[in-house]
């Protein structure tokens, strides 16, 4: 007996608004416990929600990305329950009419190319959090996160493994970040996924019962939970037990699942339309004018690059993988016009910088500005290639111009003969027994002499204006 | 100085002419207060030190020739409207303590004039009922006759005015609650337009029938706060675009040729006759007037109650679940969460609340909710039709207001379904969005005042101010006694 | 409404009542109940799209954060912890 994982996603995604979704606090993440609210938020008697075009707007762009259909007619319902972090024991959602339905997102996953069928996304509002004090036997409860406007985007049970989950969550990741809707900081809770799985035998038509793992916030959370589960799910049927339905957590640490308590025993969450919200009715215009201003997604990007750039594929995917690095590739093509060396720069150089730490893209010290016109000198031949490297570093260290380094440490190329005549005649003169193997025949003594002229010379004259002189001088005695 | 049915205009005079300053003349409100409140219960707070305060405030601006329609008016304010810095507690035990941190829309609209506030009144616990006496902190009496009910849930709002111990007050109404108390009281009360007036820091009971409303010793004095307060609002979206308007601007036309609507539902048998009587008696009126009475039908009004009932307690039972004691209200105890919200809920609501609470989680609960809610909305839809029918041919319509007077206190509400049915004559107002006036237009065998309602089209507040005070210029209003 | 119901909606409703109290209420809402249920009769059903109380997308607000609250006039009808509201240890 094969059992074959069955799997569907809800998928929590927090939108890049200015303010809240229904008051106008500041929507960014963090700040001190509960000053990032007002009497809306803090869910206050006799204070009312007022929704946030912008958050329609990003949901309906969201939608069009996954090819969902965009309703016409959309309003917003009260999810009752009761918990600490929900302070008007109400959350405001959609249900009957969601703003986006019926989608698809297709994925390459271990090779092979499959369609994942969204249900549909619909907007809703964020809780705050709780902390937990274990000495005071108390939870505190901070509503700064309360009212952050959130997608859910709600998949079909179409995945079967947990990478084709994995494929899924970083492909619409990157799609919400670079239609600027999400900015897809796991770190910081930008996107959520439940996780939904039941096993069956291959080829049955009869799923079996599933469990839900709720809130996991990173993809390789997802990878384990999703492991995790069927493993778990596995050993019990074939040891003869059955599955419970019901709602798990995933512990980070054990790597392993655990039934999480419910938030209302009665689970009955009373949806009815929100009456203080009025529905929304769009104009075809409208959703046209919205659709219009999706920029460009990373798989156009992608295609651009190779066709237009002749970036290679590999480094095309690289640049596009994240939205930052592409953004600054762009921004840096704006200002000096040469794809391809900026390409090869960025994915060797500057990629390597930011892997090691010595660079966040979130922070840049510098900036595409005088990127570009590092390149620009190296390309012109202002500075060497390698001095393009030490510049960087010191940019990176100083956010310095690549002028003002280059000045300081003297690095420019320069067209000084007297200086290069003067250095490959010291060198030789400094290294008789090379000169003398040179000239028996050992021409792979060259680059040693080479290397003794730039180390010297630091980048002041070009390699070629090297090789040409210690090449003649050597012709010559 | 007589208090009794003062109108703004005379005490705008007054004021503008020095004939009494904005202190003194409020000072002459907090004296009557003090007298009087002690029997009539109207007020849960009276707020002496803030109201000489803006008193003399509003002198200021009244002797630099800088008044506005309200500066230096005193009024009262009913308890479930949000006050900064003054304690709001819906009459109930929940909110005993509670002081907002903020101002309602209409509080600051009244703050930009330079009102005098006299002090929050008294209601039904969150403002569900019509007789003020689920209030917890004071259940008020009709200024007529001490033992009888002013009606609710603006019954504070309705009595102190009546009693003149305010000049006139803000109520609020979700089913009634303005024009019943009103009625009882012998006063005039508006409900806007849905929409009208803006919600915002109104703590709300149905959220798609509240609306804040004035009640005056006039139709003209309604309008004249009508115009201060209406208006759109960026934090309430479900406030209305319409722009302002000068709500008595049509006072003193001519009413000829106006077509009045009595739709036969309202004049049946479960109304009093003494009632039925009186409201017809002032459709004769207006006839003499020139106006046109029409015939038409309201068949759907069987069903209104409990139409109104299954929306109103669903949104209520979603609107009161905030009150758990964390943020703020009676917090009562327990080991977990669930244990303690069970207890400050228990303990801090009163019993028709909580009857409203398990009500409206009745109707949305799975398996009743299309049996219920829904077909409660289904119903909205068709009052709606038939309001829109009537209104195509005719240009307002009269009802009564209420279908008894004010009726002994502990005579009908400790019984639910014998109040709930008392608000037919009001809910389908609130069903349909519309505006409604409610002025008296006679009197009982036993002296107790009977209200008449005008019900309007949409945002036409103005035709039935204009209708009210062209019924009021004839008509002669028996004082109380108090 | 029998008992079962109705320490159901206490259960939603987050109420208490004592054994008493619920026969009485089971009693009141019997009755409220009986009123409530005269709609079934009416047969229609509901259409939210013919509701008339939508607005254009140009109507809703602006995306524009305005300055919060400040945190202890928020927090001023409660005993806050650390600018935080205090609730019974919920259980993870």
């Amino acid at each position: 007996m094969k059992l074959y994982p069955t799997i569907g996603l809800e998928i929590h995604a927090e939108l890049l608004t200015e303010s809240k979704v229904f008051c106008t606090c500041s929507a960014q993440f963090g700040g001190e416990p509960n000053s990032r609210c007002c009497p809306v938020c803090s869910g206050l008697p006799g204070t009312l929600p007022v929704l946030n075009r912008k958050a329609v707007e990003y949901i309906i762009k969201a939608g069009y990305i996954m090819n969902c259909e965009i309703s016409r007619f959309t309003k917003w319902d009260r999810k009752n329950y009761f918990y600490p972090d929900l302070p008007k024991a109400y959350q405001i959602s959609q249900m009957p009419r969601p703003v986006c339905l019926g989608g698809h997102v297709d994925i390459v996953s271990e090779g092979e190319e499959k369609t994942i069928r969204i249900n549909r996304i619909h907007l809703e509002e964020d809780a705050g959090k709780l902390v937990h004090d274990d000495t005071e036997r108390v939870s505190l409860a901070d509503y700064n996160r309360c009212g952050i406007p959130l997608i859910e985007i709600v998949t079909e049970p179409d995945f079967h493994s947990a990478a084709d989950v994995v494929a899924f969550f970083e492909k619409i990741r990157l799609m919400l970040q670079y239609a600027g809707v999400c900015d897809g900081k796991l770190e910081q809770g930008s996107m959520r996924c439940d996780v939904n799985i039941s096993l069956a035998e291959k080829g049955s038509d009869k799923l079996g019962t599933r469990t839900e793992v709720k809130n996991l916030n990173s993809t390789r959370a997802i990878q384990r939970a999703i492991e995790y589960e069927i493993y778990r799910q596995t050993e019990l049927i074939e040891n003869g037990e059955r599955v419970i339905q019901e709602t798990l957590h995933f512990n980070d640490a054990t790597g392993e699942t655990s039934s999480l308590r419910s938030k209302e025993d009665a689970h009955d969450y009373r949806y009815f339309p929100d009456p203080d919200i009025p529905p929304i009715v769009f104009t075809e215009e409208e959703l046209e004018a919205i659709r219009a201003d999706i920029p460009e997604m990373p798989q156009a990007r992608r295609e651009r690059y190779i066709n237009e750039y002749k970036i290679s594929p590999a480094d095309a995917a690289v640049l596009t993988d994240t939205k930052q690095i592409s953004d600054f590739f762009e921004d840096t093509i704006k200002v000096y016009n040469n794809p391809k060396p900026i390409a090869t720069f960025i994915v060797v150089e500057l990629m390597r910088r930011i892997n090691l730490g010595e660079l966040d893209m979130d922070n840049m010290p510098f900036t595409a500005a005088d990127f570009a016109r590092l390149i620009e000198l190296a390309e012109t031949g202002k500075i060497s290639k390698d001095n393009r490297k030490v510049i960087l570093r010191e940019m990176a260290d100083s956010g310095k111009s690549p002028d003002t380094v280059a000045d300081e440490q003297d690095l420019w190329i320069k067209e000084d003969n007297e200086l290069l005549e003067k250095t490959v005649n010291d060198v030789l003169a400094a290294n008789p027994k090379a000169v003398e193997q040179y000239r028996s025949g050992e021409t792979k003594v060259f680059g040693f002499l080479m290397g003794q002229c730039n180390k010297i010379l630091r980048g002041a004259a070009s390699p070629a204006a090297v090789k040409e002189m210690l090449e003649a001088k050597l012709k010559g005695i | 100085m007589n208090l009794k049915e003062q109108t703004l205009d005379t005490l705008r005079g007054l004021l503008d002419t020095k004939k009494i300053s904005a202190p003194e003349l409020c000072g002459e409100y907090i004296k009557r207060i003090k007298e009087i409140n002690p029997e009539v219960l109207g007020y849960i707070t009276v707020t002496e030190d803030e109201a000489m305060k803006s008193a003399e405030q509003a002198q200021k601006l009244i002797d630099s020739g800088e008044a506005k329609p309200l500066t230096g008016i005193p009024l009262a304010i009913k308890d479930n409207i949000c006050t900064d810095g003054i304690k709001t507690t819906c009459a109930s035990k929940m909110l005993e303590d509670f002081v907002p941190p903020y101002d309602a829309c209409v509080i600051e609209k009244l703050k930009a004039e330079g009102y005098v506030i006299l002090g929050k009144t008294s209601m039904d616990e969150f403002a569900m009922g019509g007789s003020t006496q689920t209030s917890t902190f004071a259940k008020t009496k009709n200024p007529y006759d001490l033992t009888r009910v002013p009606g609710g849930s603006s019954g504070g709002s309705a009595a102190v005015v009546s009693a003149g111990i305010a000049p006139a007050a803000l109520g609020s109404d979700t089913g009634g609650s303005i024009r019943q108390p009103s009625s009882f009281c012998g006063v005039t009360g508006i409900k806007p337009t849905y929409g009208r007036v803006s919600r915002y820091g109104l703590i709300a009971f149905a959220s798609s029938l509240d609306q804040i409303g004035p009640i005056a010793n006039s139709a003209r004095d309604c309008g004249t706060l009508l115009n201060v307060i209406a208006g759109k609002d960026s934090r309430d979206a479900t406030s209305s675009t319409k722009p302002a308007e000068d709500f008595n601007a049509k006072i003193g036309q001519s009413i000829e040729g106006m077509k009045i609507a009595l739709p036969k539902e309202f004049y049946s048998d479960s109304t009093d006759d003494e009632v039925k009587t009186s409201v017809l008696a002032a459709a004769k009126k207006y006839e003499e007037m020139g106006a046109q009475l029409v015939d038409c039908s309201i068949s759907s009004l069987k069903y209104a109650v409990a139409a109104y009932y299954l929306v109103s307690s669903a949104e209520a039972a979603s609107n009161l679940s905030r009150f758990d004691g964390i943020k703020y209200g009676l917090r009562g105890e327990g080991r977990t969460f669930d244990e303690m919200i069970r207890d400050s809920r228990t303990r801090g609501f009163g019993d028709e609340v909580k009857r409203r609470i398990l009500l409206g989680n009745y109707a949305l609960s799975s398996g009743y909710y299309d049996a219920y809610y829904l077909k409660a909305l289904a119903l909205k839809q068709q009052i709606i039709k038939e309001y829109d029918e009537v209104f195509q041919k005719a240009d307002i319509i009269l009802t009564p207001t209420a279908p008894t007077v004010a009726y002994k206190i502990g005579e009908q509400e400790t019984d639910p379904v014998k109040m709930y049915l008392a608000d037919i004559c009001t809910v389908t107002v609130n069903i349909a969005s519309l505006p409604a006036i409610s002025t008296t237009c006679g009197y009982s065998a036993n002296n107790m005042p009977i209200g008449m309602s005008l019900i309007g089209r949409k945002f036409d507040e103005a035709t039935l101010i204009q209708a009210a005070d062209a019924f009021e210029a004839g008509f002669e209003k028996r004082p109380n006694n108090i | 409404m029998d008992i079962k119901t109705i320490e159901h909606l206490c259960n939603l409703s987050k109420l208490n009542y004592t054994d008493e109290g619920k026969q009485k209420v089971m009693a009141e809402m019997s009755e409220i109940i009986n009123l409530m249920d005269t709609v079934k009769e009416f047969d229609v059903v509901y259409d939210d799209t013919k509701d008339n109380n939508s607005i254009s997308y140009a109507e809703v607000r602006e995306d524009k954060a305005k300055p919060s609250f400040p945190t202890e006039k928020l927090l001023s009808n409660t005993k806050p912890s650390d600018n935080c509201y205090v609730v019974p240890k919920m259980v993870d």
